[in-house]
C-alpha cells in the first residue's frame, strides 16, 4: 500500500510522483505551496460518525436494569445480567450492556469507550425525518440551515482539501455533509474509476482522453476538479482496495455496515487525507418483535458491535488518530407496545470510542423510569443535548474551538468526556 | 376507493387560479409584449443565439431543433414556449400505460399506494389480518411476505411504485415534451418550493404536488404558486403546518375548548373504568393540557418567508415568523385516508356536518381544510400590518398576498431565476431590471423571463456555457441530443443519484443548491464521465439510440468527418475546430482500441469502412501482438455500428467531456 507519509518523510516527492505515472497530484502541489501545511499529508485526526437510522432502543442497548419500573413497563423485553434474563454485561451496577455487544464490551472495560445515556434533541419531535434532519443540521429548531454540522466541522478545521477529506460511505450525501465544503459520497471505493463494462482497454483509453480534455478546458472548476479526480484515482489504487487484507484475525461482518467501516479503514491506512467519515446502519425502527438476547434487534446490534470492533482492531497503530461516535435520532418508548416492540420515544444512548476518550463510564442524568419522571408520561427524557456530546468530541479530537459556528444558536456546555 | 367526500367548496380565489392555469392562452394576442432579443449586440449570430436559448430554456436541443428555431424565429419560439400549449403526443404515448397514479386524486393515492406499516393498519381495519398475527413473523423476510400477501388481497400497492411513476414521468416529460420551458420551470419551481420523498408524512402527495400545485402555475403569477403550494397536502405535511394549532384555544375558542375538555375527561373516565390507575388518568389530563399549550409549529411560517418569498435578509423578524405561524394556524389537509387516525377525523367532520362547519368558519377547498377550531383568533401584527382579533381563514390569504407582493420577494425570486437561467453570479443590474418587471407586473413570471432575455447581459459570451448542468440536465440533454429511446426512465434516476442528484429526495426545504461548485466534485465528475461512456456505448439497460441513423445512415468517410458530424450533433454551435483538434488523436486511439477489442472478441462487425492505418499512429508492441493473435479475421470496424464502435466511444467521451457538462 502506498504510504504517503513514508514518501514525505524521506523527501522522495519526485519518486512518489513518478510512481503515480504522471505529474504530482495537483492538490499535493497546491498543498505543498500553501503556507498552511508544511507536510501536505501530515497524518491528521479522523472522526468517524455512524448514524443508526430508525431510532435505536437505548433502553435495551444499555439497560438501566435495576429500575423496577423498566421491568414493569417491559415484561417481555426486560433484560438483566442474570443468566435467565439475557446476561447483560454489567457496566456499573446500574446499567447493563446488551450481550450482542460483546465485541464492544472490552473497550468499555479498557476505558476507551464511553457511553452517554438519555441523549437526544431538545426538539421533541418523534418524526424520524424531522429528528434526523435536526440532528444532522445541528440546529434542532431550524430546518432551513443549509449546511450539516459535519460540513461545518470540515470548514472549521480549515485544512487543505483532498478529495477524500470528508467521505460518506453512502449512495447519497447525508444531511450532515450538506454545505460549502467539498465532500464525497461513495458506497463502494471500487467505483472510483473510469469504467466501461466488459471493455477495460477502452476504459483506459477513455480515461486518458478525459484527462486530456479536462486539462484543456477553459472552465476553472471543471479543470481543477478534473485534475483532482484523476489524481485521486491514482492515489486510491484499486488493486490495493480489491486485494485489501485486514489486520490479523480481523473479520468484518459481511454486512453493509461492516463493508462501509472496512472501506473507511482502507482510506485511513492509505493516508489520503481523510478527516471525517460517515457511515450509517438501518433497521432500528423496532415496532414489532424486537426480541431480547436473540431476535431482530439483537442481530442488528451484533452486526453493529462486531463491525465497530473489527474496524477498531483493523486500525491497529492508527487507533490513536481515530475517534468513532455513534448517533441515533431518538429513543423508544419505555413501555413495550402490543406487538412485541417499542414505539417512537425521546432519549437514547450513544457510544464514543477512541484513545483520547475518558471511557469506562456511562455518562448520564437518567433518573427513575417511573411514569411521573418520564417525558409526556411515556418516554425517557432527553437529559443530555446531543450537541454537548458532539461538540465535546469535535473540540477535543478535531481541535475545533468554535461551537457557535458548529452549532449556531446553541449556548449549552460541552459534556466533558474526552481526555485533556 | 375514493372516500365519499360529502362536499367541496371552492373559494373564488381557487376557481380563478384553476381557470387561469387550465385555459389555454389564445394562439395570438397573448397579452405578452413583442419580444426583442438583443443577441446581436452581444456579438452572437442567430445560430449561436438559438443554441444559447435552447441551452437555457430547454433540456437541450434535439437533432435539427436548432435549425428549426432559427427558421421560425427565436422570438416566435419563445412566445410558443411561454404559452406552453403545444400538443404532446409523444409524452402522452409514453405515459399511457403503467402510470395510473398520474390521474388519481390524493384520496385515491393514499388509499392505494401505501407504506408497509399503513398496509398493516388497513389490513387490520378491513379484518384481513389480526394485529398480533405479525408476531409469527420470525424475521424481516417473513414480515415482508405477510405484508405482500395482505397488499395483494386488499388491492394495495407499495408506495415505491408511486415514486417510480413520479420519477419516470419527470424523465419522460423532460426528454420528450414539446413544452420544454414548462418542464424546465417545473424543475425550477419544485426545487424552490421543495418537498421530499424522504419524509413519510408527505411522500404520498409529492406526485399531485408537482401535477396540481407546481406545473399548472409555473408560467403564471407568483402568488398563484405560493397559494397552491401553501394549500397542498405535500407542503402542509412536509413543513408541519398541518399540525400547527393555536396555543390559545382556551382563550379564543371557549366553546370548542369545552368540547375538547369534555372528550378528554370522558377518555380519562374510560381509563378508570378499564382498571387503569388514577395516576394514569391524571397523566392523560396532563398530556391534554400540554398538547393545548404546545400547538404552534413555526416551521412553515419561517420557510415561507426565508426560502419561498422574502429571503433570509428580506427584512422580517422572529416576531413576524411567530405571527405568520399564528395566522396560518388551522391550515391543514382534509383527512383523506380510509383508515387510521385520518379516517377517524374524517368521520368526526362528517358527523358534525357541512353546514355546521361552514357556520363555524371552516373552509374546504379540494384537499385543503381550514379548521376554525384550531385557529388563533387573537390580534396579530405581521410586517407592520395589523390583523385584528377575530380573524379566520382570510388571514392566511392576506399573508400570501403580503408576502408575494413584498419588494424583498421580487428581488429574491428574480435573483434565483437569474441564477438558474443566466449565471451562478448574475449581475446586479440584470436582477434589478427583472425585479422591476416583477413588481410592475404583480409577479407575472412570463414578464420577468421576457425582461431577462431582453437584456444584452443574457447573451454575453461571458455567460454562454458558464452554467454547469445538473446531473438531471446532463442525462436529459444527452437523451435529447441523440434522439435516444428511453424505455426505462428509472435508469436515468439511478445515474443522477450516482452523480449527486437524487431528485425528489433532497431532504432540506432549501432544495438543491444551483451552482457549479455543488454539482462538481471528484466523485460526481468521474460518474459524469462514466455516464457518458455507458450511455453512448448503450450499456444502460432500457436506453437505446442509433448512431448511424443520427447521421441519416451515412457512414462517415473519415475520422475527421465522423468527428465533425457527431460533435456538431452533441455540441451544436460550439467551437468545433478546437473540439476536433482535441478529439482527433483520441478517436484514432479509440479506433485502434476498438479493433483490438474486436479482434480479441473475434466478433468483428462485417459492414463499414476500411481500415485506414495510414492516418493512425503506429501500433504499440502490445497492440500489434493483440492484432496478430487474430490476423486471419478481416478487421473492418465501422464508425457507427455496434456498441463498441469508435463513434459510440468517442460520443461517450464527448458526453463525459467538460464541454458537454456546460450549458
Amino acid at each position: 500500500m502506498t504510504n504517503r507519509r513514508a514518501f514525505m518523510k524521506s523527501g522522495a516527492m519526485a519518486l512518489f510522483a513518478t510512481g503515480l505515472g504522471g505529474g504530482l497530484p495537483s492538490f499535493v502541489a497546491r498543498a505543498a505551496q500553501s503556507q498552511k501545511l508544511n507536510q501536505p499529508y501530515k497524518k491528521g485526526k479522523v472522526l468517524v460518525c455512524l448514524f443508526q437510522r430508525g431510532a435505536m432502543d437505548g433502553l435495551m442497548t444499555v439497560s438501566p436494569y435495576t429500575d423496577p419500573a423498566l421491568k414493569a413497563a417491559r415484561p417481555n423485553l426486560y433484560m438483566s445480567p442474570a443468566a435467565t434474563e439475557g446476561k447483560l454485561f454489567d457496566l456499573d451496577g446500574r446499567f447493563g450492556l446488551h450481550p450482542a455487544l460483546e465485541g464492544l464490551f472490552p473497550y468499555f472495560s479498557e476505558k476507551r469507550m464511553a457511553i452517554v445515556h438519555g441523549v437526544g434533541s431538545p426538539n421533541n419531535t418523534r418524526s424520524h425525518f424531522d429528528a434526523q434532519d435536526y440532528m444532522e443540521s445541528g440546529t434542532p429548531f431550524s430546518k432551513s440551515t443549509p449546511s450539516g454540522w459535519l460540513n461545518r466541522a470540515v470548514g472549521l478545521m480549515g485544512h487543505d482539501a483532498t478529495p477524500f477529506r470528508a467521505v460518506s460511505m453512502t449512495n447519497a450525501l447525508p444531511r450532515s455533509f450538506y454545505g460549502l465544503e467539498e465532500s464525497l459520497a461513495i458506497s463502494n471505493l471500487q467505483d472510483f474509476a473510469i469504467q466501461m463494462r466488459g471493455n477495460p482497454m477502452a476504459a483506459n483509453l477513455a480515461a486518458k482522453s478525459f484527462e486530456e480534455l479536462y486539462d484543456q478546458t477553459s472552465s476553472s472548476i471543471l479543470n481543477r476538479t478534473g485534475k483532482e479526480s484523476f489524481d485521486a484515482i491514482r492515489m486510491l489504487n484499486l488493486n490495493t482496495i480489491r486485494n485489501y487484507k485486514p489486520a490479523d484475525d480481523v473479520v468484518y461482518p459481511a454486512s453493509p455496515l461492516g463493508n462501509a467501516l472496512k472501506q473507511i479503514a482502507i482510506l485511513i491506512k492509505m493516508n489520503v487525507g481523510l478527516e471525517l467519515a460517515f457511515a450509517e446502519s438501518g433497521g432500528w425502527d423496532t415496532h414489532f418483535n424486537q426480541g431480547t438476547a436473540n431476535g431482530a434487534f439483537a442481530r442488528n446490534l451484533k452486526d453493529f458491535g462486531d463491525s465497530i470492533a473489527a474496524f477498531w482492531k483493523d486500525l491497529g497503530a492508527y487507533q490513536d488518530d481515530v475517534t468513532l461516535m455513534t448517533m441515533t435520532e431518538f429513543g423508544r418508548t419505555v413501555k413495550q407496545n402490543g406487538t412485541g416492540g417499542t414505539d417512537h420515544g425521546r432519549g437514547s444512548c450513544l457510544f464514543v470510542l477512541g484513545n483520547d476518550v475518558q471511557g469506562g463510564t456511562v455518562y448520564n442524568q437518567v433518573r427513575s423510569l417511573a411514569k411521573e419522571e418520564l417525558e409526556d408520561g411515556r418516554d425517557l427524557p432527553v437529559s443530555t443535548d446531543f450537541r454537548s456530546v458532539f461538540s465535546s468530541v469535535a473540540n477535543a479530537h478535531l481541535m475545533i474551538n468554535n461551537n457557535q459556528v458548529l452549532f449556531p444558536g446553541w449556548e449549552g456546555a460541552s459534556l466533558q468526556l474526552m481526555k485533556g | 376507493m375514493q372516500p365519499p367526500r360529502f362536499i367541496k367548496v371552492f373559494s373564488i380565489g381557487v376557481v380563478f387560479t384553476v381557470i387561469s392555469a387550465y385555459t389555454p392562452a389564445p394562439q395570438s394576442g397573448t397579452g405578452l409584449s413583442k419580444i426583442h432579443l438583443p443577441y446581436a449586440k452581444a456579438g452572437l449570430t442567430k445560430q449561436q443565439a438559438a443554441a444559447h436559448l435552447l441551452n437555457r430554456f430547454s433540456f437541450g436541443a434535439t437533432p435539427g431543433e436548432l435549425d428549426a428555431v432559427v427558421s421560425m424565429g427565436l422570438e416566435n419560439w419563445l412566445q410558443q414556449q411561454l404559452q406552453a400549449n403545444l400538443p404532446d403526443e409523444e409524452v402522452n404515448k409514453r405515459l399511457a400505460t403503467g402510470y395510473d397514479a398520474l390521474a388519481m386524486t390524493n384520496a385515491q393515492i393514499v388509499n392505494t399506494y401505501v407504506r408497509p406499516d399503513q398496509a398493516l393498519q388497513i389490513g387490520v381495519a378491513k379484518g384481513l389480518i389480526r394485529r398480533d398475527s405479525i408476531k409469527v413473523a420470525a424475521n424481516t423476510a417473513d414480515y415482508r411476505n405477510i405484508i405482500r400477501t395482505l397488499m395483494d388481497s386488499a388491492n394495495l400497492k407499495p408506495v415505491n411504485e408511486l415514486h417510480r411513476q413520479l420519477i419516470n414521468q419527470k424523465v419522460i416529460r423532460a426528454a420528450y415534451s414539446n413544452n420544454q420551458l414548462q418542464e424546465v420551470l417545473t424543475d425550477f419551481w419544485f426545487n424552490h418550493f421543495n418537498v421530499s420523498l424522504t419524509k413519510n408524512q408527505s411522500q404520498q402527495y409529492a406526485l399531485t404536488y408537482e401535477r396540481d400545485a407546481i406545473r399548472p402555475n409555473v408560467l403564471g403569477h407568483f402568488s398563484s404558486l405560493l397559494e397552491a403550494t401553501a394549500k397542498h397536502p405535500a407542503m402542509l405535511e412536509y413543513l408541519d403546518n398541518a399540525s400547527s394549532v393555536s396555543n390559545d384555544n382556551n382563550v379564543t375558542n371557549p366553546r370548542l375548548n369545552a368540547q375538547l375538555q369534555k372528550r378528554l375527561e370522558k377518555r380519562a373516565d374510560q381509563l378508570m373504568e378499564e382498571g387503569q390507575t388514577q395516576q394514569q388518568a391524571r397523566l392523560m389530563k396532563q398530556i391534554a393540557a400540554q398538547k393545548k399549550n404546545e400547538g404552534l409549529n413555526e416551521n412553515y411560517a419561517r420557510e415561507i418567508m426565508e426560502l419561498h418569498t422574502m429571503g433570509v435578509d428580506g427584512g422580517y423578524t422572529q416576531k413576524d415568523v411567530t405571527e405568520v405561524a399564528r395566522a396560518l394556524t388551522g391550515w391543514t389537509l382534509y383527512p383523506n385516508s380510509e383508515f387510521g387516525a385520518g379516517s377517524a377525523q374524517r368521520k368526526i367532520l362528517e358527523r358534525i356536518g357541512m353546514n355546521t362547519l361552514l357556520q363555524r368558519g371552516f373552509v374546504i377547498q379540494g384537499d385543503f381544510l381550514y379548521r376554525a377550531d384550531k385557529h388563533d383568533q387573537q390580534e396579530k401584527n405581521i410586517l407592520g400590518h395589523v390583523f385584528p382579533a377575530g380573524g379566520g381563514y382570510e388571514e392566511g390569504m392576506r399573508v400570501i398576498e403580503l408576502l408575494s407582493s413584498h419588494p424583498s420577494t421580487a428581488g429574491f425570486i428574480c435573483k434565483k431565476l437569474a441564477t438558474r437561467f443566466v449565471s451562478d453570479t448574475p449581475s446586479a443590474d440584470m436582477v434589478k431590471k427583472m425585479t422591476a418587471a416583477f413588481i410592475k407586473s404583480k409577479g407575472d413570471i412570463r414578464q420577468v423571463l421576457i425582461t431577462m432575455v431582453e437584456q444584452v447581459d443574457f447573451w454575453k459570451p461571458a455567460n454562454a456555457h458558464e452554467k454547469v448542468k445538473s446531473p438531471f440536465e446532463l442525462t436529459v440533454s444527452a437523451i435529447r441530443a441523440t434522439h435516444a429511446d428511453v424505455q426505462d426512465p428509472f435508469q436515468v434516476f439511478n445515474w443522477c443519484a450516482r452523480m449527486g442528484q437524487r431528485f425528489y429526495y433532497y431532504q432540506a426545504p432549501t432544495g438543491f443548491p444551483d451552482n457549479a461548485a455543488f454539482w462538481i466534485n471528484t466523485g460526481s465528475l468521474l460518474n459524469r464521465m462514466n455516464f457518458g461512456l455507458a450511455f453512448a456505448t448503450q450499456k444502460i439497460p432500457g436506453i437505446k439510440m442509433n448512431w448511424a441513423q443520427l447521421n441519416n445512415n451515412h457512414e462517415p468517410e473519415s475520422v475527421e468527418q465522423a468527428l465533425t458530424v457527431f460533435s456538431e450533433i452533441l455540441l451544436p454551435e460550439r467551437n468545433q475546430e478546437e473540439n476536433i483538434k482535441r478529439l482527433l488523436p483520441l478517436v484514432k486511439d479509440v479506433r485502434i482500441g476498438a479493433k483490438i477489442a474486436a479482434a480479441a472478441d473475434k466478433a468483428a462487425p462485417v459492414t463499414g469502412g476500411e481500415m485506414k492505418m495510414a492516418e493512425e499512429r503506429p501500433l504499440k508492441k502490445q497492440e500489434r501482438k493483440a492484432l496478430a493473435k487474430n490476423s486471419k479475421q478481416p478487421l473492418q470496424i465501422p464508425y457507427t455500428a455496434g456498441t463498441n464502435s469508435p463513434i459510440a466511444q468517442v460520443a461517450g467521451i464527448i458526453i463525459g467531456s467538460p464541454e458537454f457538462q456546460r450549458k
